[in-house]
């Protein structure tokens, strides 16, 4: 017997930069593509429309990563802890989660780590999320700005290795947020990721029987009846 | 004395009164101080005043060495200063030829044009300066434009729909977008920084500078290494590589000048240049600086000659100088991206019923 809860998840500003983020980073990278490849696409009326959507699309995604950044870790003060993993993530988190995707999914088992508002993001969402959110987009936004600014900034542009660096610097780094960008809308469809980042509540399953033991599961994570060779390890380790 | 003796010895009174009186003119012209000039441009009797600062007003004052690389200085100064009165100089001016006398055609195209109710020939043209176009960098050919257009304002105005319009006022002749050119070539110069400075402005080598580093060797050697008086892209390219001080920027410059100047709407189109392998931009030259101050150019091998730039690290056209490998690398980042949601939703359509057999059982 189960029983269904609601969990507030994705507070609204959160949501809400989301959704700035994820819409301006469409249209940074179709009307990159037309700037990049004028000769094929043209997929914004003219080349100076693509130009100025592509630059008007960046200011909002640069401010709206600032706004992100000074809420998590300024108002919420939960930055560190959402999105560094952890020393458990390291040793076990990662290579569950990667089994799971891997094989358990397939099977039918359900994902090992349970959304918690303080503990959102799995092992691998933790490590994908550090990377894109503090390497990726920032290098991203700092190089955009960079290349907005030729002129005043010339001699920046230089430190940073010349304009040409620059441009392969930007174009390479927004490949690499198209490629996390496909990898991320699959990985949502994979459980019932969309709805919170909506609506802001997730609906979480609650059973009524007692758990076999869940004194061992770590916050964060699903109690161990799902995984019986993850309660052998953690003995093993208590006899260690 | 016989009759035929007098007739003889007057004939020879009479050229001598002749001589007398042509020696007497040449002394009195060399005591003013001015001749005619000549017709092989030498032109030294008028340039011992005019090209010395302190002899002559201001406004009178020719360099001679620019006056030198003129088209104007082979023709002579009488060519234009046909009638200079005996008495000068006597604080008037000297009478001084129509440009339209030789150049008709360039008036007529000019009349139609923008400039034509602003000023004439001498507004922008100084006769004693003038050069062929293919002569003088894009740089200098905005500088004369820069005389009535101050540099600020235009940045501003066309900053109004132009991105980046400072960057573009700088990288191109404007005579590329205000005049209604049909064939362009790109013509490189060899820049380095001012003051030898990695940050510096990058200006346009002087010749004493490109001497020096080619250390006793033709300039033009830096680039075109096999001397073959043909730069090939691959030469291009090892330039790139191996001069760290100096870097090429390419100019679009017009084939052909016209002097109609106009707004032309094609040019607020912005693939007109930013796209990549233009036919605009397969003709390419260097300009090698001479010691005359004018440019030895050089052909280079057709093609996109810009992508054989991209080692120069000041220098990137949107949309023109892409690199194909990078364009490789990018699409094979993009493809890493796919292989989760094809692999793995590929597996996932295979293994649909595990997954609602568990749901049924919970």
């Amino acid at each position: 017997m189960s029983e269904k809860t609601r969990i507030y998840l994705q507070p609204w500003p959160i949501r809400i930069w989301h959704w700035i983020n994820a819409s301006g980073i469409i249209i940074l990278i179709l009307s990159g593509a037309q700037i990049r490849f004028p000769e094929t696409l043209s997929i914004f009326s003219s080349y100076k429309s693509a130009i100025e959507v592509h630059n008007t699309a960046g200011i909002i995604v640069s401010i709206s990563f600032s706004f992100w950044f000074f809420y998590y870790k300024m108002v919420k003060n939960t930055l560190d802890k959402l999105y560094i993993p952890d020393e458990e993530d390291i040793k076990h988190g990662l290579v569950r989660q990667l089994l799971y995707y891997c094989f358990w999914y397939f099977l039918g088992r359900p994902s090992p780590y349970h959304a918690t508002p303080d503990h959102k993001f799995n092992p691998m969402q933790k490590s994908a999320y550090l990377a894109v959110m503090f390497v990726l987009m920032p290098l991203v936004g700092l190089t955009g700005i960079l290349l907005l600014n030729v002129t005043p900034l010339r001699v920046l542009v230089l430190m940073w290795g010349g304009i040409k660096f620059i441009v392969a610097l930007h174009f390479l780094l927004a490949c690499s947020l198209l490629a996390f960008l496909c990898t991320h809308v699959y990985l949502a469809t994979l459980g019932d990721y969309i709805k919170p980042m909506l609506i802001g509540w997730e609906e979480v399953e609650e059973h009524e029987e007692p758990e076999k033991a869940p004194e061992v599961a770590i916050p964060g994570y699903r109690p161990v009846r799902h995984y019986p060779e993850y309660e052998q390890m953690l003995l093993e380790q208590r006899h260690n | 004395m016989k009759p035929a003796d007098l007739q003889k010895m007057s004939l020879l009174a009479k050229l001598a009164l002749c001589a007398w009186a042509l020696a007497g003119l040449i002394a009195q012209a060399s005591a003013w101080g001015f001749s005619y000039g000549d017709q092989t441009g030498n032109n030294q009797a008028c340039l011992s005043c005019h090209g010395k600062t302190g002899e002559v007003p201001k406004g009178t004052f020719i360099d001679p060495q620019r006056f030198t690389q003129t088209a104007h200085a082979s023709l002579g100064c009488e060519a234009c200063h046909a009638t200079v009165p005996a008495t000068h100089p006597d604080g008037n001016k000297v009478p001084k030829a129509d440009c339209r006398d030789c150049h008709s055609g360039i008036s007529e195209e000019y009349a139609k044009g923008l400039h034509a109710a602003k000023t004439a020939c001498n507004g922008c043209h100084n006769p004693h300066l003038v050069q062929n176009p293919k002569d003088v960098s894009g740089q200098e050919i905005n500088m004369i434009c820069s005389n009535c257009h101050n540099g600020l304002e235009m940045t501003a105005k066309h900053g109004e729909w132009l991105p980046q319009s400072e960057l573009h006022l700088r990288m191109l002749p404007c005579i590329t977008c205000h005049t209604g050119a049909k064939d362009y070539y790109i013509s490189m110069y060899i820049v380095k920084s001012k003051g030898d400075s990695r940050f510096g402005k990058q200006e346009v080598a002087e010749y004493a500078d490109l001497k020096a580093i080619a250390g006793g060797r033709p300039i033009v050697s830096l680039i075109d290494t096999n001397r073959d008086n043909y730069v090939s892209l691959e030469e291009l390219r090892v330039f790139n590589r191996t001069q760290k001080s100096l870097h090429l920027y390419g100019m679009m410059t017009p084939s052909t000048v016209s002097h109609k100047f106009e707004i032309l709407d094609s040019r607020r189109n912005c693939s007109f240049c930013h796209t990549s392998g233009s036919g605009l931009m397969q003709t390419s030259f260097i300009a090698v600086p001479e010691a005359d101050g004018t440019f030895l150019r050089v052909p280079v091998e057709k093609g996109a000659v810009l992508d054989a730039l991209y080692a120069a690290p000041d220098f990137y056209m949107m949309g023109s100088t892409k690199n194909a490998k990078l364009n490789q690398i990018g699409l094979a980042i993009i493809c890493c991206g796919l292989i989760m949601p094809v692999g793995h939703g590929f597996v996932r359509f295979l293994t649909r019923k595990n997954r609602k057999e568990k749901e049924h059982q919970s």
